[in-house]
């Protein structure tokens, strides 16, 4: 066992016992030792002096040589038993009487040092030797030999009795050191006796008893405080973790009511998503449905339109202007529609591209014409002869002003009809700014305040005069925001009006990629001239669609190849490597989607510009699967002739400088493209 | 046995030691009165006179030896050069009949045997120390007589005549002596 992880009590008794212990027995054993040592000379002194008696007594015996004598005084040493050999020499060393106890044998002659009166300790034995002399005469020496039986008895007994207080000292120190131990110990193991408790029942409240006011009883002290500072954070903890239990629990409902409702608002959220979709679907189908009838209606009112203006019928012209009015207003109504609540669900996109603002007004202005002449008023168009281009969604520009000019058109009579267009620069950043302005009826200025608004006409009764849906300037409004520009309007009661619309030369807006892929197809759509350059192949499982497009682009000049699948249409683009194909997305089997993916997947056929041709609005589809150009049915024949001349005008330009053409293609494709032109104010 | 055996080992020790002392001697004779001269000396040194007896501090002790001197020189060469309390010692050898008040001992030789009551009437009253070496010498009124006990020589003393002598004799020599009382017929010649 270790000394040093003994307990307490059994430390401070062994440390009283030993300290008590040794010294005791130092003290009994150095007294002894000094008791012994001067015990030893007493005794010697004690024989020298005995000697010289004996010595005295037997000088005359020595002297007349009288052993019986001497031999008689010898005797006399009987009575000290310690000594156990005596004898006299005669000066010259002979022994002349002798005493002996038994057991004891003596020197047979005197050791040399015997001239003098002296003694000595030699193996447990005192010798001493007297000189005899008679009135200072040597007569003879005496030796003694002593047994220091007094002093071995003495030793012995000595030993013994320290032995004996030695023990019982201890037993006594024992007695005492195991009461008095208790002094230090008891208060100390108390304190140990406490602090277990207190740790092992992490109960704060108890308390260490103090004993007596020393050390410990302060260490006691201190314990006690620290136990009361304990007991009060941990009473502070206690109602801090209580509270922050019913805090946690009241939190847990809250989180539980927020999860329920959470829930509920996913559901109605959900619900929310579904019934728009459902929503949607419908408007997708309605248009769908809408507008197929009214393709065919403006169509062929057209197509009869012509002939009947060909036969010289000018009465059946103005009936068939009139079915095709309708048609044409009633398609702008749905238009409106379609495009406003795809705008209010976020889901109307700007397609950027670079185009020349100049020949987009001139198509505009010439779309424009029959509306202006209809109230018998002048148009103006102010613009600056090289204008250049601008980077913008270009139908969206047209349609912001396609939708002013209508409406200056239709609210003025008589009158004139403005539209400025030129460049400025302010706020860092160039802008185009078009000015529409009328001599009309004007607004009022409270009409004013809600004249960007969705169905707010000025007047409910304009509606029932001029016709119109009240979306038209609501819809360029949100046309305008989303290309960053701003559209204001400067007006009076009967002073006419003046729209602004300012617009950024160039457009920013996350769909600058689309823009930079119309340019990357321009540049592509130049295939090596091939003798089928002026073929359209039209993929189209509707009938009347194909009918119309192979009349309406035969006219123009162009061969007209129509296919009714998208699998007979592959075929046939295999065949013909056509100019342009048009290609309808709603078919049976593949859809149009299908279609286009095969074809850009041909590396033959990949180069074929192909424009989408569809009542499906998802122009942004159409880009990424490779489509050139997207056109939503009904068809405006003017904008799809455009688009086609268009691109076969860059596929020569590309063709004559790679390669040296023979000029009858140039010529060729001169005569078509002028034809539209040409054919277009005629049809309006 | 050990002691039986001791004793014998001491005893063997005494007799080569006498038988030594024995040989050292010139004869039985001389080796005798070599001790006696010697126990004659030892006397002196026990025996004490009263201031009368001497003239002065230093005036030595005179033996006399009267009638036929049986120790040659020895006694001579035995107190040669000793002094006793500052006193030497001196040997006056004596005819019958001649004065003996200037000794302080007085040797009386076996040859004065019939004469021995004269002789002690001589001395009488006055401090002298009487020696003798005859039978019944102490208890004719002589004080010290020297006997033979033995090849031992031992001594009888006569404290009576001693203290008619005025000698103060040393308890340490009457312990060594045989004590002997005064005859009625010395007392009776007195």
């Amino acid at each position: 066992m270790n000394l040093q992880n003994l307990s307490i009590k059994r430390k401070l008794m062994l440390i009283i016992m030993l300290t008590s212990s040794v010294a005791l027995i130092l003290s009994s054993v150095s007294f002894l030792i000094y008791d012994l040592m001067s015990f030893r000379r007493q005794l010697s002194q004690d024989l020298m002096t005995q000697a010289e008696i004996i010595g005295f007594n037997s000088g005359a015996a020595m002297a007349f040589k009288d052993e019986a004598a001497a031999t008689a005084t010898l005797s006399a040493l009987k009575a000290k038993e310690d000594v156990v050999a005596a004898a006299l020499y005669s000066p010259k060393g002979k022994i002349f009487a002798h005493y002996f106890q038994a057991n004891k044998s003596l020197p047979s002659s005197l050791p040399l040092r015997s001239q003098e009166s002296t003694y000595r300790f030699e193996g447990g034995y005192l010798q001493v030797f007297q000189q005899v002399t008679m009135n200072g005469e040597r007569v003879g020496t005496l030796y003694l030999l002593s047994d220091m039986r007094q002093w071995n008895i003495r030793a012995k007994r000595y030993t013994g009795i320290i032995v004996i207080v030695v023990l019982i000292c201890g037993s006594l120190a024992l007695l005492l050191s195991s009461k008095l131990q208790k002094l230090i110990s008891k208060p100390i193991l108390h304190l140990e006796d406490t602090m277990r408790t207190v740790s092992s029942n992490k109960n704060y409240e108890i308390r260490a008893t103090r004993f007596y006011g020393d050390e410990i009883g302060r260490l006691i002290d201190g314990f006690n405080t620290m136990l009361s500072e304990i007991q009060l954070r941990d009473t502070a903890l206690q109602r801090a973790n209580n509270e922050l239990q019913t805090s946690t629990h009241e939190l847990e409902v809250e989180i539980v009511h927020r999860k329920r409702t959470q829930e509920e608002l996913l559901t109605a959220k959900q619900a929310a998503e579904q019934a728009s979709r459902a929503k949607s679907a419908f408007l997708a189908n309605m248009s769908h449905e809408l507008r197929t009838p009214l393709n065919a209606i403006i169509g062929y009112s057209e197509m009869l339109e012509e002939e009947m203006q060909d036969s010289g019928k000018i009465s059946n012209v103005l009936d068939l202007q009139k079915i095709q009015a309708a048609g044409k207003h009633l398609l702008a109504l749905i238009n409106d529609v379609l495009d406003l609540s795809k705008i209010e669900a976020g889901k109307m996109q700007l397609n950027i591209e670079a185009f020349e603002i100049a020949s987009m007004i001139e198509e505009m202005v010439t779309t424009l014409k029959p509306a202006i002449a209809k109230n018998a008023n002048e148009f103006q168009l102010r613009m600056p002869e090289h204008i250049g281009t601008m980077r913008a969604d270009v139908t969206k520009v047209r349609q912001i002003l396609l939708n002013l000019l209508s409406n200056a058109c239709k609210f003025t009579d008589r009158g004139t009809i403005s539209l400025d267009v030129d460049r400025l620069r302010s706020a860092g950043q160039d802008w185009i700014r078009f000015r529409v302005g009328d001599t009309g009826i004007g607004i009022s200025a409270e009409q004013q305040e809600n004249l960007f608004q969705e169905f707010a006409q000025a007047d409910i009764s304009i509606a029932r005069k001029y016709g119109g849906t009240g979306l038209g300037l609501a819809i360029s409004h949100r046309f305008v925001q989303l290309m960053k520009g701003r559209i204001t309007v400067e007006s009076a009661p009967g002073q006419g009006a003046v729209f602004t619309v300012h617009l950024p030369v160039q457009a920013t807006t996350e769909q600058v990629e689309s823009a930079r892929y119309v340019e990357k197809v321009s540049s592509e759509a130049a295939p090596e001239a091939t003798p089928d350059a002026d073929t359209i192949l039209v993929i189209d499982d509707d009938l009347a669609v194909r009918d119309l497009m192979s009349r309406s682009l035969t006219k123009m000049g162009f061969r007209v190849v129509a296919a009714a699948s998208g699998e007979e249409g592959l075929l046939l683009a295999k065949q013909l490597h056509p100019l342009v194909i048009t290609l309808d997305v709603i078919m049976p089997d593949w859809d149009g989607w299908t279609v286009l993916n095969k074809l850009k997947a041909d590396s033959d056929l990949a180069e074929i510009p192909v424009i989408m041709v569809t009542i499906v609005d998802n122009e942004a589809m159409g880009r990424d699967l490779g489509a050139s150009s997207y056109l939503i049915k009904p068809v405006d024949r003017e904008r799809l002739v455009t688009l086609i001349e268009k691109h076969r005008a860059s596929r020569f330009s590309t063709a004559a400088k790679t390669s040296a053409l023979p000029a009858n293609w140039s010529s060729k494709g001169q005569k078509n493209s002028r034809k539209p032109e040409a054919v277009g104010p005629r049809r309006h | 046995m050990k002691y039986s055996r001791f004793m014998i080992a001491v005893l063997l020790c005494l007799s080569l030691a006498v038988g030594a002392n024995a040989q050292s001697s010139d004869s039985p004779d001389s080796s005798e009165y070599l001790i006696k001269a010697g126990f004659i000396y030892n006397f002196a040194q026990l025996v004490q006179w009263p201031s009368t007896a001497f003239l002065q501090a230093d005036s030595p002790i005179v033996i006399g030896i009267l009638g036929t001197d049986p120790f040659g020189g020895i006694i001579d060469r035995v107190i040669q050069n000793k002094k006793l309390e500052g006193r030497s010692l001196i040997v006056k050898r004596l005819k019958r009949g001649a004065s003996v008040k200037d000794c302080n001992i007085l040797f009386v030789s076996s040859s004065e045997a019939a004469h021995l009551d004269e002789v002690i009437q001589s001395t009488k009253g006055m401090p002298i120390l009487t020696i003798g070496e005859m039978p019944g010498f102490a208890t004719r009124g002589g004080i010290i007589n020297l006997t033979l006990e033995g090849n031992r020589v031992r001594f009888e003393v006569n404290i009576e005549a001693s203290k008619q002598a005025n000698l103060n004799i040393s308890s340490r020599l009457l312990a060594l002596a045989r004590i002997v009382p005064q005859s009625a017929e010395a007392k009776r010649s007195e």
